[in-house]
């Protein structure tokens, strides 16, 4: 994606000006006239550079087709993308606003990355543009004579008359001619948007599905190698307590209250095996009283939690309704609850704060979580699964995740699930 | 006996150990990890070797791999593999060399102490101990076979004896007496089309390789 610049947008119309201000209102209008040459510059040069590369690019396709024609075609298509997408940013510089961009990775075998090649719409769509830029790439041609009949008309008119630059701001309207028509060129075309959100979702679905597969590997691992193998020995004990009953009662009584201490402790991991897939306090109690009850426990002592990463006060703020309404469906419950539980936890052990909020609030789109700490900040989304695995469990319900964490701090992970409720 | 005991959860191993030790058996080796099972066999070669199924680096079937190579490298090596969960084809892979002296069993049996003991005595004197529901995914999962032509009874027999059981074990759990246990050993062979084979493990693998063979068929 392409950084844009963000400009407020410019005034079109160009009202009477105090006669005092007109030679200031003069200059700036001199320094957009300049700022739209440069644009329309820049715009004939890519422009020009296009016509060469295609030249060639036709010349070497045409006389090498048989034996590296193939090949070529992906990567031309590759090579092209990236310069609409510099034209893209260029053009979004000038209007303030942002291009999307929609093309389907090309990927996979010779014939595969052909095949996407040949038939993405973005394909199509950066071709019509690169042909009709020879045209009005040409514009600044029209801007260039502008200049020195601008800078004598608009002198008198402006500068003697006290009136409106009249033949200047014309190339700054050549400018946004040019941005207006590049923007219509390369905006993709809906069905090309349709395709990259079938990419996107795709690929959501597919984290999804591995997010689950994992998640099962993960219980299946827990009771196998807890809840399962308690049992077991239980039973051995249980099982050599039976037959030292008669030899010798106070061995077996041994055993027996060993049985019992491996039962107790096999329900204490079915229970955390439990709180993992579902927490049964998001059942009873809705997702702000389970929110309530994680705060409570981070910052009570006594709290598992709080002895490993240090105690945390856990402000809870809930707004729009949320408390009184109905509640979201289960799936966005437990997202939003395992999102919040791993940003405490986050903050607990590598922020180095002492207190956090979380607020949850109900916005038009859905359900909005958003956990703020007042650590150090600089949270590093590569280091650690945490943030993966609330960008990975949000994603698959098409929600969003919003990271700021600037050195210094404060850190701050915003996570948006969309519902209807 | 001299016992080789490979199980990766320090409490069961722990358990399993007292267990063993307490019936008068010596473990000789223990071993936390797949690779350790080979080379501690080889050195101690022990009567019986008690392996784990899932074991580190990669909590798979490394056990289980490690039975059947240490029997490649050492013929005859008394086996018992303990699991968690019993897989049909594990059982398959395990008597697929053909061998006597292979245990598969659910580790839930070591609760019933004596059994296991017992089943381990079997599997070191070179008989078979397979767990009843590794026996009964065998005797159910298969349609349209000779084994619909069986009486309830000769079933109940069957499955004894795919377990490892003897006849005077069969006898005693069905509570019939060990004559008419051959009576329906002798209809089994016949329905099946088997040769008619003597006591022991032999009788047992024939059967085994049978429903392994029909399986394999199906499949």
């Amino acid at each position: 994606m392409n950084p844009v610049r963000q400009r407020p947008a410019r005034p079109r119309t160009i009202t009477s000006v105090p006669p005092g201000r007109s030679l200031a209102a003069m200059g700036r209008t001199i320094r957009r006239a300049a700022r739209a040459t440069l644009h329309l510059l820049v715009a004939a040069a890519l422009a020009f550079g296009l016509y060469l590369f295609i030249t060639v690019l036709l010349i070497t396709a045409i006389g090498t087709v048989a034996v590296v024609g193939a090949w070529m075609l992906p990567e031309t298509v590759l090579l092209i993308r990236r310069i609409a997408g510099a034209k893209r940013a260029l053009t979004a510089a000038w209007t303030g606003r942002r291009i999307p961009e929609a093309y389907q990775p090309v990927t996979g075998t010779l014939r595969e990355r052909l095949r996407t090649a040949v038939r993405d719409p973005g394909t199509l769509t950066d071709l019509r543009w690169t042909a009709a830029s020879y045209v009005y790439g040409a514009l600044l041609f029209a801007a260039l004579p502008l200049w020195p009949l601008g800078l004598v008309v608009d002198g008198v008119w402006c500068g003697l008359l006290r009136r409106e630059a009249v033949v200047l701001p014309l190339i700054a309207r050549l400018a946004d001619l040019e941005a207006r028509w590049s923007q219509a060129l390369l905006k993709p075309s809906p069905q090309a948007l349709l395709a990259a959100r079938v990419e996107e979702l795709a690929a959501t679905r597919a984290d999804a599905i591995a997010a689950h597969g994992a998640e099962l590997r993960r219980i299946e691992r827990d009771l196998h190698d807890g809840a399962q193998a308690r049992l077991v020995a239980l039973s051995m004990r249980i099982g050599l307590a039976q037959r030292a009953y008669d030899r010798d009662p106070g061995a077996a009584r041994k055993l027996l209250a060993d049985a019992q201490d491996q039962a107790e402790e096999a329900l204490t991991e079915l229970r955390q095996v439990v709180r993992g897939i579902h927490p049964p306090i998001l059942t009873d109690r809705g997702l702000v009283g389970a929110v309530r009850a994680l705060a409570a426990g981070w910052g009570s002592p006594r709290s598992s939690e709080a002895e490993s990463g240090g105690g945390l006060e856990v402000t809870v703020r809930v707004d729009g309704g949320l408390e009184q309404g109905p509640r979201a469906p289960a799936a966005v419950e437990a997202a939003a609850y395992f999102a919040v539980a791993e940003a405490l936890t986050n903050a607990a052990k590598h922020s180095g704060s002492r207190r956090a909020t979380v607020q949850l609030e109900r916005v038009p789109r859905g359900l909005r979580a958003v956990v703020q700490d007042e650590g150090m900040g600089g949270a590093d989304e590569k280091d650690g699964t945490g943030l993966l695995g609330i960008r990975r469990r949000v994603a698959a319900m098409d929600g969003e995740v919003t990271v700021t964490s600037p050195q210094g701090g404060p850190t701050m992970i915003a996570v948006e699930l969309p519902c209807v409720w | 006996m001299r016992v080789m005991l490979a199980e990766d959860n320090a409490l069961l191993r722990e358990g399993l150990v007292l267990l063993l030790t307490s019936a008068g058996h010596e473990v000789v080796a223990v071993a936390g990890s797949g690779p350790e099972i080979l080379p501690a066999l080889l050195q101690h070669r022990p009567d019986v070797a008690v392996l784990d199924v899932r074991m580190p680096p990669g909590f798979r079937d490394e056990g289980l791999r490690a039975a059947l190579e240490a029997r490649e490298k050492i013929p005859g090596l008394p086996v018992l593999v303990l699991s968690q969960y019993v897989e049909e084809s594990y059982a398959a892979e395990l008597l697929g060399g053909g061998a006597s002296g292979v245990g598969y069993l659910l580790k839930d049996r070591v609760g019933r102490v004596d059994e296991f003991l017992d089943a381990l005595e079997r599997v070191a004197s070179g008989g078979t101990a397979l767990d009843p529901e590794v026996v009964t995914e065998l005797l159910t999962r298969r349609r349209d076979s000779p084994l619909d032509s069986l009486t309830p009874r000769e079933r109940e027999v069957l499955k004894l004896m795919a377990e490892g059981h003897d006849n005077a074990t069969i006898a005693k759990t069905l509570v019939i007496t060990e004559r008419s246990v051959s009576k329906h050993i002798g209809n089994v062979f016949l329905k099946l089309h088997l040769p008619p084979s003597d006591s022991g493990h032999r009788r047992v693998l024939a059967v085994l390789a049978h429903l392994n063979d029909h399986q394999q068929k199906e499949s």
